[in-house]
């Protein structure tokens, strides 16, 4: 992997030179949090964020979006409005980004989703280091750090960030802004491997995952699950703000006065009530507690037997927004509890 | 100033450049509009549907000028409206090193400051006509 570095200070300047690549955006302060949304100029971004409110999913995968129109006489019509809008998304995390590598996983194979693809084709990704709060625990799933998924990562090293480059489209990026680059120097790795050290040392959250599987599978029955029913209001905060959660809904909206109207699909939650609800008015999973319980089995388990690992990437969003306070690392440790093996 | 004059939107943050450029402009029988900043630029922009922008690149920002060009660009009433480039950037931020012809910047001509004024001239009567100097 090549490897450069940027003078911090330049940094603007290449926001300025990647737009011919699409639309900049960046985090951005909101109501003292944060969102991903394009920059109208510079000093708008906020690259020493903790978290955005929602991950980068919303870029690849919108909370709606319409599918497909249907007209009278014309029968079905692909909707593709949006599709084809580039996107340079600086300054995400890795966690994100680890996020993101999951997602792709899931819309393509076997169930190629041809809208996610072509979003994600279109959507470039400018990483960036950072430091973990009280609730990052990324470093426990594996997700601090990235090997590919970016087309740039930046690393702070100082004065300046130390640049891999992860794509052609990151070498093109790098080359079209040229003389902003210098070549990295060994002082320079070294630089980036203390800090990176002293990264790992920050870390105030450690759940571990090794044999979660089991764990689960042991614990199905377990009363936990009624404890966190009784807890959880299935209001599918949880879900909205995971870079991992795909659920989603497919419904027409149909025109009022006319046969034509447009088929949207919109995020939905394992949380909510209806959610496993089918027609004949029966309902898998009429109770809380069955729909906590297979969030955290798809999550930990499920997605383990899919995709070789879990679907949980520590960025700790869940645990920020819940309204009645379920902490992930509680709820594990709840379950190793009975296990005899605390983690927290 | 006859009916037909064209407008012209100049977006630079030295008011007393600006001035000076509206003036000679405006002795050319163009209508000048004029703006101190990017945000103010596209919104007076979008009010005044001008002919041509001069922009600014330096501003309150350094990377102003950048940013709000590509907003024009994106902006859809207004994203054919010819831009000339006219900065210091150059002289001033040497070590930027990315000229404006390797097609990053959404520009029609950049021009360096201090601007040959006759030259401008030329180069925007052949880009929307007009110009032609007061008797």
């Amino acid at each position: 992997m090549k490897i450069l570095k940027l003078p911090k200070e330049k940094l603007d300047f290449f926001a300025s030179v990647v737009q011919q690549f699409g639309e900049v955006h960046a985090p951005v302060e909101q109501d003292g949090k944060y969102v991903f949304k394009r920059l109208s100029r510079w000093s708008e971004a906020r690259l020493d964020y903790d978290r955005t409110i929602l991950p980068p999913k919303k870029y690849t995968l919108p909370p709606k979006e319409t599918l497909l129109q249907y007209r009278t006489g014309q029968g079905y019509l692909p909707s593709t409005e949006g599709l084809d809008k580039r996107i340079v998304l600086l300054g995400v995390h890795a966690c994100d980004v680890y996020g993101l590598n999951l997602l792709d996983q899931v819309f393509s194979g076997r169930y190629d989703d041809p809208h996610y693809q072509t979003r994600r084709k279109n959507l470039a990704i400018i990483g960036i280091d950072c430091r973990p709060d009280g609730n990052c625990f990324c470093r426990s799933m594996r997700a601090d750090f990235v090997d590919h998924g970016f087309d740039l990562f930046f690393y702070d090293i100082g004065d300046y960030y130390l640049t891999l480059v992860g794509t052609a489209l990151g070498d093109d990026m790098a080359l079209a802004t040229g003389p902003l680059f210098e070549k990295a120097s060994p002082e320079d790795i070294d630089e980036y491997k203390r800090r990176s050290s002293s990264k790992r040392q920050a870390f105030k959250l450690e759940v571990e995952i090794r044999d979660l599987p089991e764990i689960f599978e042991m614990e199905y029955q377990s009363g936990i699950w009624d404890e966190l029913g009784e807890k959880c209001l299935s209001c599918g905060s949880c879900s909205m703000v995971c870079p991992t959660c795909y659920c989603y809904d497919v419904a027409d909206d149909a025109q009022l006065g006319s046969r034509d109207g447009g088929r949207a699909r919109s995020w939905d939650s394992c949380l909510f009530a209806a959610h496993a609800a089918v027609a004949g008015g029966e309902n898998f999973r009429d109770s809380r507690a069955s729909r906590i319980k297979l969030r955290y089995y798809h999550k930990h388990r499920g997605f383990v037997a899919e995709y070789g690992r879990p679907g949980c990437v520590g960025c700790g969003r869940c645990i920020a927004v819940c309204p009645v306070d379920i902490h992930i690392s509680d709820v594990i440790a709840k379950l190793r509890g009975i296990q005899n093996a605390p983690s927290r | 100033m006859s009916s037909a004059a064209k407008k012209i939107l100049i977006v630079d943050d030295d008011h007393d450049f600006a001035e000076a450029v509206s003036s000679y402009l405006e002795a050319q029988d163009y209508v000048v509009v004029k703006a101190h900043e990017g945000r103010e630029g596209l919104k007076l922009a979008k009010m005044e549907r001008p002919d041509l922008i001069i922009m600014d690149i330096v501003m309150n920002e350094r990377t102003e000028g950048f940013f709000t060009v590509q907003e024009l660009r994106r902006t859809a009433e207004l994203k054919a409206v010819p831009i000339f480039v006219m900065s210091s950037l150059y002289s001033k931020i040497t070590d930027f090193g990315v000229p404006p012809d390797s097609g990053w910047l959404a520009h029609d001509e950049f021009f360096s400051k201090p601007v040959d004024m006759p030259a401008l001239v030329e180069k925007i009567r052949q880009r929307i006509g007009g110009g032609e100097a007061k008797a």
